[in-house]
């Protein structure tokens, strides 16, 4: 039950919801209360004082970011003695603050000058004896002590909301730094929200170290395109050196509410440079009318997937793309049994939860924001997280309540005992409740090595949970039997009060899964690539014999986990030719690409409306209105369950397909600042397995696949499963991301 | 209601009133018949107003009076807040260089002819590497001088920049002090925007930081 609180703020009758402070309360009613270390998606770090306020009864100041209201208090916001308070906490702020501002990076949208400005602090009556405090250089992150205030915003987003750790305050009065915790370096998944929410200019980036100011910077609102959280960032441009064109400088996001990953704030430079090239276009075209087929990546709009569609059915050709075909998949059979299109989760669900399963995804590098949203599940509501997979993940072990190890290739199986054990009182169909009467239960724990107690301690951990999610991950999607498991899930979400979320591989895999009609990929020629292989390749990555743009060259939406369509803007602009172009001369006439945006289908969810009037924005309060939710569309649910198939068995040395923190695929392979290390990382145990040691070079095959890795030994990993990294050879996104491989060792001639 | 105060302060000026010291100067009336037409063209044809003119020359050439500057061998001298070419000025007290690479000066740039890029170099401090100014854009407006937080831009007396081509580029060494007229102590402070005034030594405060 709700429970509200009435009282006054300033003489203004305002109310609270339960749980809300007085400063939110304030916020939301509009009236200012200054802060300097507050930031909406943490738990307040109260370390600046600046929020003080006097309450009716009280004696003394009270901190409002922190104090929920009682029932008729009278709070009082600009007292003297407040202002006078609130003045000289800046003055002590401005002790020893050294006068960089000129270089400084972050002049110009620094808390600290505005609240200085603002405080009207002209002179100093305060001082200490300044400390020798050098440095210090952390890989993507610069951190100087003299210039940091201390108010902790750092620490309390690493610890709460990206689940890092990373760095701790030292504490010491007036010597306090912020360290790297446990270790000499920081040592982290480099995100860079350190850098983001710092007030002051104390952490940096040190790629965009000294190159521009805040002040010559252009911001263009874009969406990342390198997972499908579609995370919304702005590109910040200006010209390169004095007389070269427009350049990506760094990529800012609006930190107060959302967070980034470190591939969508560093990895930004994979801006394709090209001017138009008439005789390859013509190339192209002709291409085409031969083609018969087009292959094409996720990684498009949802205008771009439109326009494929179009030429698809005026030349009678077909569309490869197993990834988005695998979802789509995957969706139908959903679909078939819960009679509506779209997962109901989103990851503002995630968020609030209380109760989270993540099945068959290594989700802290497939989807970062996923991955943030579970810590700030678990560290604001402690959230029970379940994470059921056959690898371990250091990087989500803090969260993670329950490890619930499976076989490799049981996934199905895993599902069904999933479903049988949450189920186990719901009011099912008999042929359902028929279903999971017939499981052979015993012979499920035993191909899945998941034993019987492990799912009662999971329901014992979620019996008081309220808000419960299951997030599903690309190793289900891709599963041979993936048609079941997405009944299994459908099932889940029907009968169960779990929301659903369904990770897709790519930034737009979900809306090319909507728009297109996709065919099984053959091994044909006379296939023309879109920005993915084939006998003519029309990309925006190297190699292309017709460039085209890429992301952040483009306008257009996508669609992310969330069933978001979002829109993108042009960061920078592109010389040569679009697809637009080309569908142009086969008779498919619109001026822009965008053009088609209010025509995308209405039979998938999507709305016609145009795209220059798609709103994108995060509102003060934080409220998204960033393009719009898709209608929910329902259809016919006369999908049954099928009998399970007896579960595989993976045997030998079996390599994972999973990309290392900061890097998903080309694009990112291309961004200089992303480390690009392509180990093949394995433990010890996988080293004895396959009788290799650190350091080796070594062929890996499987499938059709030879690929030459150097082998690294992980003492975070354990079993006999090695992690094989994709973005640099680029695997099929269909493929179940567990390989039986061969392995062996080059012999150094 | 602003503009109409404008106007009323620049028309009704009320000079004849104000002051004697204006008269007004005798001019004829315009003649109205073709027979007055005809004699101002015969008084104005012979009146021999040309010989005064040529008088005046011939006697100022037999005195050797000259008084016309005789450029380009001879140069006026341009007062101290003159706005001609830039210049970047150097620190007196470690002949480095005053700019910080703010950007300030390309961001106010109402002609949009100034270009800076800087970095990081390896002492772990900004600098400056490539700094351009299209003179051929240029307006010399000043607002590049008077914006500059460290006095680093300035302008300068230099004001021979005619060019057979519309752009024509000043670069950052070029506009930079040379150390030999640094050392020589012959740099120039700039008096015109933003320069500081004669007593700002007189209006530094000291504060408890100063120990």
């Amino acid at each position: 039950m709700n429970k509200l609180t009435n009282f006054k703020i300033n003489g203004i009758s305002v109310t609270a919801q339960k749980g809300e402070t007085i400063l939110t309360v304030a916020r939301k009613n509009g009236i200012y209360i200054p802060t300097m270390c507050y930031i909406s998606k943490t738990s307040p770090c109260a370390s600046c004082r600046m929020c003080v306020v006097e309450a009716s009864g009280m004696d003394g100041f009270i901190l409002s970011c922190n104090t929920p209201p009682v029932e008729g208090v009278e709070i009082t916001t600009n007292t003297p003695a407040l202002e006078n308070e609130r003045t000289n906490i800046m003055k002590l702020y401005d002790v020893n603050h050294p006068l960089e501002c000129g270089v400084c990076d972050k002049s110009g949208e620094c808390d600290l000058q505005n609240k200085t400005l603002e405080f009207n602090v002209s002179r100093q009556n305060f001082s200490a004896r300044d400390q020798h405090r050098p440095i210090k250089h952390w890989g993507l992150v610069d951190y100087e002590p003299s210039l940091c205030i201390m108010c902790e915003k750092c620490v309390h987003v690493c610890n709460e909301v990206i689940g890092d750790d990373a760095i701790e305050v030292k504490f010491g009065g007036y010597s306090s730094t912020i360290i790297p915790k446990n270790s000499d370096t920081l040592d982290c998944t480099f995100c860079g929200e350190c850098i983001a929410v710092c007030p002051v200019g104390a952490l940096t980036s040190s790629g965009f170290k000294y190159r521009a100011n805040a002040w010559e910077l252009e911001r263009v609102p874009a969406t990342c395109a390198h997972c499908s959280a579609g995370c919304a960032l702005e590109y910040e441009t200006r010209h390169s050196a004095i007389n070269g064109a427009d350049e990506i400088y760094r990529v800012k996001n609006n930190f107060e509410f959302t967070s980034l990953c470190g591939a969508g704030r560093f990895g930004f430079d994979f801006d394709n440079r090209t001017s138009m090239d008439e005789s390859s276009f013509h190339k192209a075209i002709d291409a085409l009318k031969n083609a018969k087929a087009i292959r094409f990546s996720s990684i498009i709009t949802n205008e771009e997937a439109h326009i494929l569609e179009l030429l698809k059915n005026k030349l009678g050709i077909k569309l490869f793309n197993e990834d988005a075909r695998k979802f789509a998949e995957f969706m139908n059979s959903y679909s078939s049994v819960s009679g509506k299109l779209h997962h109901s989760g989103s990851l503002d669900a995630i968020k609030q939860s209380d109760a989270v399963i993540v099945i068959g995804s290594r989700i802290a590098t497939d989807n970062p924001a996923v991955r943030y949203a579970l810590t700030t599940a678990s560290k604001h509501n402690g959230a029970k997280v379940v994470y059921a997979h056959p690898l371990e993940d250091v990087l989500v072990q803090n969260v993670v309540t329950q490890m619930m190890k499976y076989e490799v290739g049981t996934e199905e199986g895993v599902m069904a005992l999933l479903a049988h054990t949450i189920l186990s009182q719901a009011d099912l169909s008999e042929n359902e409740r028929a279903f999971f009467d017939e499981l052979d239960l015993g012979y499920l724990c035993a191909e899945t090595n998941i034993g019987e107690e492990e799912f009662d301690f999971m329901m014992k951990s979620f019996s008081r949970a309220k808000k419960r999610v299951l997030i599903i991950g690309n190793d289900l999607i891709a599963h041979e039997r993936s048609g079941n498991i997405a009944k299994l899930a459908a099932l889940i979400e029907k009968y169960s009060d779990f929301s659903l979320v369904v990770v897709p591989r790519e930034v737009n895999t979900l809306g090319v899964s909507l728009i297109n009609t996709l065919d099984k990929d053959e091994d044909i020629i006379d296939v023309v690539g879109y920005n993915a292989k084939g006998n003519f390749v029309i990309s925006s990555l190297e190699f292309a014999n017709l460039p085209v743009a890429s992301f952040n060259e483009q306008e257009g939406t996508v669609v992310n986990i969330d069933n978001r369509v979002l829109p993108t803007n042009v960061a920078l602009s592109f010389e040569g030719y679009t697809l637009n172009d080309i569908a142009a001369a086969f008779g498919i006439d619109k001026e822009n690409t965008v053009d088609y945006t209010r025509e995308l289908t209405k039979k998938a969810g999507f709305k016609g409306i145009n795209f220059d009037d798609l709103e994108n924005f995060l509102s003060p309060l934080g409220e998204d209105n960033r393009g719009y939710i898709l209608d929910e569309v329902t259809c016919s649910a006369d999908g049954e369950l099928e009998e399970l198939d007896d579960m595989p068995e993976f045997n030998g040395t079996i390599i994972y397909n999973s990309d290392p923190v900061l890097q998903f695929n080309s694009y990112t392979a291309k961004a200089a600042q992303l480390p690009k290390d392509n180990f093949l990382r394995g433990s010890a145990q996988f080293g004895v397995a396959a009788r290799i040691s650190d350091g080796d070079i070594v062929d890996v095959s499987f499938k059709d696949k030879k690929i030459r890795r150097e082998f690294k030994l992980d003492s975070e990993l354990k079993g006999t499963i090695a992690l094989n990294p994709t973005f640099d050879i680029g695997v099929d996104g269909s493929r179940y991301r567990f390989e039986k491989s061969k392995i062996e060792r080059v012999v150094n001639e | 209601m602003h503009n109409e105060h404008i106007d009323k302060h620049f028309n009704d000026r009320n000079v004849t009133e104000m002051s004697s010291d204006y008269y007004l100067v005798g001019i004829e009336d315009y003649p109205s018949d073709n027979w007055g037409r005809f004699k101002r063209i015969l008084k104005r044809s012979f009146r021999g107003e040309l010989f005064v003119g040529l008088w005046v020359v011939l006697r100022e050439m037999i005195r050797f009076d000259i008084h016309t500057v005789r450029y380009p061998e001879e140069k006026m001298p341009i007062g101290p807040r003159y706005r001609a070419i830039h210049q970047m000025k150097r620190l007196w007290e470690s002949d480095t260089e005053r700019c910080i690479g703010c950007g300030l000066c390309e961001k106010i740039c109402i002609s949009n002819c100034i270009r800076i890029d800087t970095k990081l170099d390896e002492n772990s401090r900004k600098e400056v590497s490539e700094y351009s100014i299209n003179l051929g854009r240029c307006i010399f407006c000043g607002y590049c001088a008077e914006v500059c937080p460290e006095l680093a831009i300035t302008h300068g007396g230099e004001y021979e920049n005619a060019s057979d081509q519309r752009e024509h580029f000043t670069m950052y060494q070029d506009m930079l002090t040379p150390l030999d007229k640094m050392r020589a102590g012959t740099q120039v402070e700039f008096e015109g925007f933003g320069s500081i005034t004669p007593h700002e030594d007189e209006r530094v405060k000291k504060t408890p930081l100063a120990y």
